[in-house]
Order: C-alpha cells, then structure tokens, then sequence
C-alpha cells in the first residue's frame, strides 16, 4: 500500500524528471542563451504541472535497458516494415492479401494499451483499428502472415520495460 | 574525412527519397484506404528517418542534429497516433456501408 508520504514522493520525482527532460528538450529547440533560457525555466515548469495533470505520476520505473533493447528492436522492425511494403507496392502483381486479425492482448485498455497500439502501427504489416470484445484489431496487408505470434512478442518485449514496484 | 561524412549524406538521403517513392507508389496502387495507410505510415516513417539520419553529418552542431532527431520523433509520434484513428473511422465506415 501506499502511503501519502509515498504518494507525496512518487509525484515529486516525477515532477523532477519531467521537468529535466522538458527543460532539455526546450534547450534542443531554442539554443542555450540566456533569454531563452529564462523563458525555457517558465515554460517547463508549466509543461511540468500540464503533463503530471495529463498524466499523472505513479510508481512505476523503467529499465534502461529494456528500452535499449526495444529502441533497437524498433528500428530493426522499421527497416523491415519499409521494405515490406516498397516490395509490395514495386511488385507488378500488388501482392495483397488484406483484412482483419483480432489480437487477444494481455493488456488491459489504458495507458499500456495506447503505448502498445502506437508502437505496432509502426510494425511492419500490422495497423491497429479499435477494439471488439476480444482484444485489438489489426488490419493487415497479409492475413497468412503469422500476425498474432508476431504481436504476443512485441507485447512481451513492450512490457518488459516497464517494471511495477 | 568530409568526403566519407558526405558519402554517407548521399547515400542515406537517396534511401530517404527511395522510400517516400515507395510510399506513394503504395498510396497509389494499393486498393482502399486501410492499404493506403500501411503505405504511408510504414515506408514515409523510414524515409524520413534515412533523410534526418543522411543529414546529421551536415548538421554542423549539436543542436541541430538533436533537432534533426526531434523531428523525426514528432513525426512518428504523430504517425503512429493518426494512423489508427483514421484506421478506426475507415472500419468504422466500412462495416456501416
């Protein structure tokens, strides 16, 4: 359980890598003079308090690592999605077999979900389209393509940068 | 040295260019809107990376090669968030007609 001092904590160092991050990003789009970054301290600390109401802090952490590996895996993924379809739109004969998967995610709707649906419309051959009563739906440019095995991996190597305290 | 960076700037830039190609060839073959989305998320996504990666040698600071990369996560980003909210109201539609 956790307790107000807890709470109190979790917020407070979100708050503090939310604002670092901003701040940097800030510092990325504006330069580092010093008028803008006058303005950039106001304009996080704002950013800071919109993001914590928009998303608000909790206790989970994320493995470095993890995300590493999934960044990599990412860019590998992208590679191959690209190629996919420049092979299917160069090839004369429009290889196309279109159409709807249903993917029973783990997942249950929320934060996780959005992360995970954004991260597999950049996958190579799948594009989420909503929910039914089973889980996700993908349409597909080929629906012989071994679909669902391929999501049940990114789902796993998805939540494993993300680790519950 | 420059020769090399600007090899690499050549060589990533026309892959870049190579892809959107692609994508529009997708977006103007492929049969209905759901295929055509696949098309343009998928290949402009690597484009675009190939494009900001080929440029980063001739970015000349810090600053604008972390931009560079900046905008090429905001496009993703946005890629990958509108890609499904069209992909839902085109099966949304299609299911109604």
């Amino acid at each position: 359980m956790i307790g107000t001092v807890g709470e109190h904590r979790t917020v407070q160092r979100a708050a503090i890598v939310r604002a670092v991050l901003l701040f940097g990003f800030w510092t990325i789009l504006a330069g580092v003079g010093v008028a803008d970054l006058l303005v950039g301290v106001g304009v996080s600390a704002l950013a800071t308090r919109v993001s914590l109401h928009l998303l608000p802090a909790t206790p989970r952490r994320y493995d470095p690592v993890a995300a590493a590996r999934l960044a990599l895996r990412f860019l590998r993924q992208s590679v191959v999605a690209g190629l996919d379809v420049a092979r299917r739109a160069f090839d004369p004969r429009l290889p196309l077999r279109p159409g709807f998967v249903s993917y029973p995610a783990r997942c249950p709707p929320g934060l996780f979900r959005s992360a995970f649906t954004a991260f597999t419309s950049l996958q190579p051959g799948t594009l989420p389209a909503g929910s039914d009563d089973g889980g996700i739906v993908y349409h597909c440019l080929d629906v012989d393509a071994p679909v669902v095995s391929q999501l049940a991996t990114e789902e796993v190597a998805l939540s494993g940068v993300v680790r519950h305290e | 040295m420059s020769a090399v960076l600007d090899l690499v700037t050549i060589v990533a830039v026309s892959a870049g260019v190579f892809f959107f190609l692609a994508g529009t060839v997708g977006l103007l073959r492929f049969p209905d809107t759901l295929t055509r989305l696949h098309a343009l998320t998928k290949a402009d996504n690597l484009g675009l990376g190939l494009v900001a990666l080929g440029l980063l040698p001739q970015a000349g600071s810090l600053q604008n090669g972390l931009k560079l990369v900046c905008v090429w996560l905001l496009v993703l980003l946005a890629g990958a968030t509108v890609s499904q909210l069209v992909a839902q109201a085109a099966r949304r539609e299609g299911s109604s007609s």
